[in-house]
């Protein structure tokens, strides 16, 4: 399907105007209220909303999630969903954005898939594999838990993948036992790490009195990816390329 | 060989006595592993409870929801944990703060699934930690001393499955079990065990079997992936036996069975392996010892996620080790807790439609099934003859005491095709008050044994409190008007009542501290789920939300 025809067909079917009145009405009780974002998003005691750009999967995300360590708390638990996408759907009209993609989990648009990546994005998070999937470390998408970065760069095929080395592990050490480790943070009273022995990995918090660190580790990204062969490897790949942003 | 077993025989209601009653502590979730919310406390009885006052008050501070757990107490140290994940760590005498520790507000999970609900039933303590479950489905293990985190664990991602963990884990030995949320939604349910040292994962049991796993053919087709079955209770322990017993959840999904049963398959026992089941599990593998269904093709999401009260009976004249449990819909079962052996069973709801009876060896009979195209009237309801609130046993009376409400639904079934972690009921089922009554729950006595209700006291609205029995002769619970009150455990006589300001919907405790006995209970009406849809039903009414800990005790100088 080409670019131009898959936008007439979201347009096709894209709630109108209802769900934007729908979301407008639910704005001004709420949202619009002159120490938040005032009238239609323009002036209030919290930042401008309207005409910002904003595209629909950052405003599907900021009003569920919130910002953390502001003033703007998280609707996901607050607003039904249908309140919520209809929030969502007028904050987007505010931004000119009038054709919306269907919601995921979270609220947050689906990128439309196909193939390969569609197979991939199922693979990643596959709940048949328990803590052997890509999920259990990685968040893409708004699925997974964040334990590792962001994947900046995703490799080039399966065997890179395989290849990958991992200088950012560890090895602590904590009453003679050592194990691979994430380290998280290191404070004068604690130290945050990951302890990566088992799948799903534990934060643990100690003291730093009670455990040594020092770089590089045993700890290798190819031996907890053994649920997936390479034709499923390759699959997760394409996914995560067409999850990669700029 | 005969002279050893008559001494195991005759040893054997001594050990289980010992492990079933709490003292000065409440060291569990259920009072002690067996979960029969039994105190040998007897400073307070039947005599002097009319002079119980309050000795101290703690408020939570969290009223985004209500205050449902039960709490721990340990050498004069009271754990408590609030809806949003709020713990304290309380002086049991006075009601001082020791140390508190703030989960901070997590990121949504799926909205309108059980992820998204907020509340806590427990926490659990062990090896010098306190250990809970979080709303974004992390375990959390603090210090016990310091209220200091120490070890933080993803069991699964809400974001994806809707499910999370806010029961009370179940401790054994250097481990941690918690079940989990989710089974009326596509999910498939499990149990895992986490070290409490590490927090690293030890075993992951799967209550729907896998491909090529024994029980996965009692499935149809790929159901199983979203099969459902989540045990979302706290299960209980027998260390003689190193057995862990938990009740599983529904099939999913709830109220339309075709694509999960194959057509014409006999639903006379194993169907859709093992949900709606008490199962026993190796607490040192995770791997299943026996299983027993008690719903077979669960189609009125009668779960049996409910606790497991595990007890020494003469039963048919030999001492049997045995287990009570009661599911969903009210029917009460006893089965032989070494093998799984099915013994008696008994109903505990006045009404009851859904089955014209029951076998003698546990087969259901005359089942009255929801119907696609119709709407049909079901007593109990999906939200239970009892809810997830316990009973309790005493020894000293052989006695459950069970809060039962009489209350029905209309379910209509749709055929929905699942998408992962969203609800997954295929069904509409709004709570209705039976006809020609005018009370709708009661609190009973009832011998597990012969299946007689020994007394009944009715109740006009319904019952959502945990029962707590203590060797005083007593039994506590609360009610949604706020009262909290004690009966005598012979004859069932109401001997004392308290208004504590807030409805009831959590669990009350005793405990011991320099040899004066407390009696706590939490308090604060539940707003969502069963609590807003019993609300429904009396609009007349105002169930006050709160959360409260409201402790009780004889007057100084009055004992």
């Amino acid at each position: 399907m080409t670019r131009a025809l898959l936008l007439f067909v979201l347009a096709a079917l894209s709630p109108a105007q209802d769900i934007v009145k729908q979301g407008e009405a639910i704005f001004s009780k709420s949202c619009a209220t002159g120490y938040c974002h005032g009238a239609r998003g323009t002036n209030g005691g919290a930042p401008r909303l309207a005409a910002r750009g904003f595209d629909q999967a950052f405003i599907a995300n900021t009003v569920q999630r919130g910002i953390p360590s502001t003033a703007m708390p998280a609707f996901g638990t607050t607003l039904s969903r249908g309140d919520l996408n209809a929030v969502v759907a007028y904050v987007a009209s505010l931004n000119g954005v009038t054709t919306l993609i269907n919601s995921g989990p979270s609220g947050i648009p689906n990128a439309k898939l196909t193939g390969d990546a569609a197979r991939g994005r199922d693979l990643f998070s596959d709940s048949v594999r328990s803590f052997g999937r890509c999920s259990t470390c990685h968040e893409v998408g708004g699925i997974g838990i964040p334990i590792a970065t962001p994947i900046a760069k995703v490799p080039a095929d399966v065997a890179a993948l395989k290849a990958l080395s991992t200088p950012q592990i560890s090895t602590a050490t904590l009453g003679g036992e050592s194990m691979p480790a994430l380290l998280v943070s290191k404070k004068a009273n604690a130290v945050m790490f990951y302890d990566l022995t088992t799948a799903p990995p534990v934060l643990r918090t100690e003291s730093p009195a009670s455990v040594q660190t020092r770089d590089g580790s045993t700890w290798r990204h190819s031996s907890v990816i053994g649920s997936y062969n390479n034709a499923e490897l390759a699959a997760i790949l394409a996914y995560l390329r067409t999850a990669e942003k700029p | 060989m005969r002279i050893p077993v008559l001494l195991l025989l005759a040893a054997l209601p001594l050990a289980a006595q010992d492990a079933g009653v709490t003292r000065a502590d409440w060291p569990h979730y259920g009072g002690t592993q067996f979960s029969w919310r039994y105190s040998a406390l007897d400073q307070v009885n039947t005599s002097n409870v009319k002079n119980l006052l309050p000795a101290w008050i703690f408020q939570t501070g969290d009223y985004t929801e209500y205050l449902g757990s039960t709490p721990i107490v340990a050498d004069g140290v009271l754990y408590l944990i609030s809806a949003s994940a709020r713990v304290f760590a309380l002086d049991a005498a006075k009601g001082t703060v020791i140390w508190q520790y703030r989960y901070p507000t997590p990121r949504p999970g799926i909205a309108g699934s059980h992820s998204d609900f907020i509340q806590n039933r427990g926490v659990a303590l062990s090896d010098g930690k306190v250990i809970f479950g979080t709303r974004d489905n992390f375990l959390v293990a603090l210090d016990q001393k310091t209220g200091k985190e120490m070890w933080k664990v993803s069991v699964d991602d809400p974001k994806q499955c809707g499910c999370n963990n806010l029961s009370a884990p179940l401790v054994v030995k250097d481990k941690v079990i918690v079940g989990g949320n989710g089974g009326d939604q596509a999910h498939r349910g499990y149990l895992t065990a986490f070290y409490t040292k590490t927090g690293r994962v030890a075993w992951r049991w799967y209550v729907v079997p896998a491909p090529g796993e024994k029980g996965n053919e009692t499935w149809k087709g790929d159901s199983w992936r979203f099969g459902g079955g989540s045990p979302w209770l706290t299960g209980s322990y027998d260390p003689d036996l190193n057995l862990v017993y938990w009740g599983t959840g529904n099939a999913a999904a709830d109220f339309y069975d075709a694509d999960r049963v194959t057509a014409g398959a006999s639903k006379s026992h194993d169907v859709n392996l093992y949900t709606a089941s008490v199962v026993a599990l190796d607490a040192d593998t995770g791997k299943l010892r026996w299983h027993f269904q008690e719903v077979p093709d669960d189609q009125w999401d009668f779960d049996s996620s409910y606790e497991v009260l595990l007890m020494d009976k003469q039963i048919r004249g030999q001492m049997r080790r045995v287990l009570v449990h009661m599911n969903k819909s009210g029917l009460t079962f006893v089965l032989d807790r070494a093998t799984g052996e099915f013994l008696s069973s008994f109903n505990v709801p006045e009404l009851s439609n859904w089955i014209s009876g029951i076998t003698e060896d546990g087969k259901l009979v005359g089942r009255n099934e929801p119907e696609m195209g119709k709407t049909k009237n079901f007593c109990p309801s999906a939200a239970g003859a009892k809810s997830w609130n316990s009973m309790a046993y005493s020894p000293r009376t052989g006695f459950l005491y069970t809060p039962t409400n009489e209350i029905c639904t209309d379910i209509t079934p749709n055929d929905t095709k699942p998408t992962e972690g969203r609800f997954f009921m295929n069904g509409d089922f709004p709570m209705k008050l039976p006809p020609n009554r005018t009370t709708y729950s009661h609190v009973d006595a009832w011998d597990p044994v012969t299946g007689k209700r020994i007394w009944s006291m009715p109740y006009k609205f319904v019952l959502l409190s945990s029962m707590l029995a203590t060797a005083g002769d007593l039994v506590f619970t609360g009610d949604p008007e706020g009262n909290f009150f004690a009966l005598d455990a012979r004859s069932g006589n109401k001997l004392w009542s308290f208004q504590t300001g807030a409805g009831h919907r959590g669990g009350s405790i005793s405990y011991s501290v320099n040899g004066r006995q407390y009696i706590a209970v939490t308090t604060g009406w539940q707003q969502t789920v069963v609590g807003s849809a019993i609300v429904g039903l009396f609009p007349e009414e105002s169930f006050r939300p709160g959360s409260t800990l409201v402790v009780f005790a004889l007057p100084e100088g009055s004992r």
